[in-house]
């Protein structure tokens, strides 16, 4: 069925991509894992030996000379997983009953809802974590506005706790987790809602055996797509974290731009990366390419 | 409905979601206009002058508490933002659409693999793509600069377009191309008279979404950005971690107000067709 010309102009659409994301995203990536099985430098750079105690530093073995099996390290990434973990918790409590609420309204309204919900997540990243410092600083808003109506008499000091960083990363993925689960929600049979209730189901029955096993790949996605950008974070807990909660992705920055051991934050990146693949495999394995796409 | 105690809760619920996700926003533009030059959020009178001196425009407050960086380096950031991210879209449009048109029109083999690695640069964590870019950068001796931030932006801006305008051409009518290959259209007529505009407006929202993301990445541009091409975003995050200041609140107004008419622009447009 393919004519010559199919074939030429198949490879003039695909040839820009293709030499692309190959020299620029499978290149980078690629470079990435050769740097984690390279000696560090000692003023920082690479030597070209392999190398592979940048991940017996993290992991649990070491030459005893250069590197160091610290369990500091293995600490720093379980709490990242911890944190990103209960991030997914919060995001799909706070956004599961969002989400029935918004598909309860009329289509009219649904539209508009939607587009108010996903309005504020087009604004700058930083812009969005500024508000949460202002609010969150021992003289910001909370403080502040709590002592005005004399519920407290001292500045709390949220800012700089897991609690800070925790809200700042539910409040910067919401539509990470919104929208798959509304995509979900929306999609709903409604007669198998009202079957449940005929059948003598109360509402909560409905929820447990109806709703929510039908809206399980939404969860899912949801959930991916939240877990991801949260364990590499280092944004958050930067600004929000600050010293006190450091996670995998404050890690990594260290190790590029202070500690300059290039080997040893590449062989960080390769385990987050490693625990992306795992999870994209596992989902698909699951749930199926489709709902990914959306 | 017959339980509407609960849907009450929902409701109540969902006014609160909307409460939690605009009051962050709303605070930081009220107090944009806060005039107390100590305490930012002790409210003490209305002024404009916190944006006059974001300008470098001379303000009795400023006076008092010299607090601007320098607005000639505020100024360079945002021109950079601009360039890489005007540039990027342009890149990211035409390629990202050629894709979407091959993905989409031919069937081939290798099809599959085309689809992952086009999913792939938008699931990949901000910091690995970031930390990946940095690395292949300095080991083939790539000067990091606006060069360097416009290439970082495109890996994942292609595949954002992609995304997109696949979704434009799946909703698309294809009797539509047929009819114009029977009645003797060449392809290239038939694109330019046929599909081209039925996707323009997939196109259109492609473009805006890239524009957006380019200028309001971070991480990635805070790794791969050279010393002296700094864009917006990493200028206010390096202006943060040196400590909050009221310029702060109306610079992050005004990016407000330039990403909700970005975003007003593409539901113009979507509402349009």
């Amino acid at each position: 069925m393919a004519t010559k010309r199919d074939l030429r102009s198949l490879s003039t659409l695909l040839t820009p991509s293709t030499l692309f994301l190959g020299v620029f995203f499978l290149g980078p990536l690629a470079v990435m894992v050769i740097f984690s099985f390279l000696e560090p430098g000692i003023y920082g750079g690479v030597v070209w030996n392999f190398y592979h105690w940048n991940y017996g530093r993290i992991l649990g073995w070491a030459d005893g000379e250069w590197e160091d099996f610290d369990p500091v390290y293995i600490d720093i990434f379980l709490r990242s997983v911890r944190l990103a973990l209960t991030n997914v918790g919060i995001t799909l409590l706070v956004c599961y009953p969002a989400a029935l609420w918004v598909s309860g309204l009329s289509v009219r309204w649904r539209t508009f809802v939607v587009f108010i919900i996903t309005l504020p997540f087009f604004v700058s990243l930083v812009v969005r974590l500024f508000c949460w410092v202002l609010i969150l600083r021992p003289s910001g808003f909370l403080s502040t506005s709590l002592m005005g109506l004399g519920i407290i008499s001292e500045p709390i000091d949220i800012i700089y706790t897991e609690t800070a960083v925790l809200i700042g990363m539910a409040y910067i993925l919401l539509p990470f987790m919104f929208l798959p689960l509304y995509a979900s929600i929306e999609k709903l049979d409604h007669s198998l809602l009202e079957a449940s209730a005929d059948l003598g189901a109360n509402p909560f029955q409905t929820f447990w055996r109806v709703i929510l096993p039908c809206t399980l790949p939404g969860i899912a996605a949801g959930a991916v797509l939240v877990f991801i950008p949260s364990l590499g974070n280092f944004i958050v807990p930067d600004l929000l974290g600050g010293a006190k909660v450091m996670m995998i992705g404050n890690l990594i920055e260290q190790q590029f731009l202070s500690a300059r051991n290039w080997p040893f934050g590449s062989a960080l990146s390769v385990m987050i990366m490693l625990v992306m693949f795992m999870l994209i495999v596992f989902y698909l394995r699951r749930i199926g390419r489709s709902e990914i796409v959306r | 409905m017959k339980h509407p105690w609960l849907k009450r809760l929902l409701s109540l619920h969902g006014f609160l979601f909307l409460a939690f996700v605009y009051a962050p926003i709303i605070i930081v533009v009220v107090y944009s206009f806060n005039s107390h030059p100590v305490n930012m959020m002790v409210w003490k009178d209305f002024t404009f002058d916190w944006y006059l001196s974001i300008f470098g425009n001379p303000t009795k407050l400023t006076e008092q508490t010299l607090y601007v960086e320098s607005t000639d380096q505020l100024l360079s950031a945002v021109k950079n933002s601009l360039t890489v991210a005007l540039t990027t879209t342009t890149f990211a449009t035409i390629v990202g659409t050629a894709t979407a048109l091959a993905i989409y029109r031919y069937h081939f083999k290798l099809k599959p693999f085309y689809q992952g690695l086009l999913y792939m640069p938008m699931v990949m964590p901000d910091i690995v793509l970031g930390i990946a870019l940095l690395v292949f950068f300095i080991n083939f001796g790539v000067k990091l600069g606006l060069m360097s931030i416009i290439i970082g932006h495109c890996t994942f801006l292609i595949s954002y377009v992609f995304v997109v305008v696949s979704a434009r051409l799946a909703g698309m009518d294809s009797t539509l191309e047929e009819a114009s290959a029977d009645l003797g259209a060449n392809p290239w007529a038939t694109f330019r008279r046929v599909t081209f505009p039925q996707i323009l407006p997939g196109i259109v929202g492609g473009a805006l979404l890239a524009f957006i993301i380019s200028m309001d990445d971070l991480v990635i541009t805070y790794f791969i950005a050279g010393v002296d091409s700094t864009t917006l975003p990493v200028f206010i995050y390096g202006m943060l971690r040196r400590g909050v200041k009221p310029e702060i609140n109306a610079i992050a107004t005004l990016m407000l107000l330039f990403s909700f008419a970005i975003a007003a622009l593409g539901l113009y447009f979507r509402r349009r067709n």
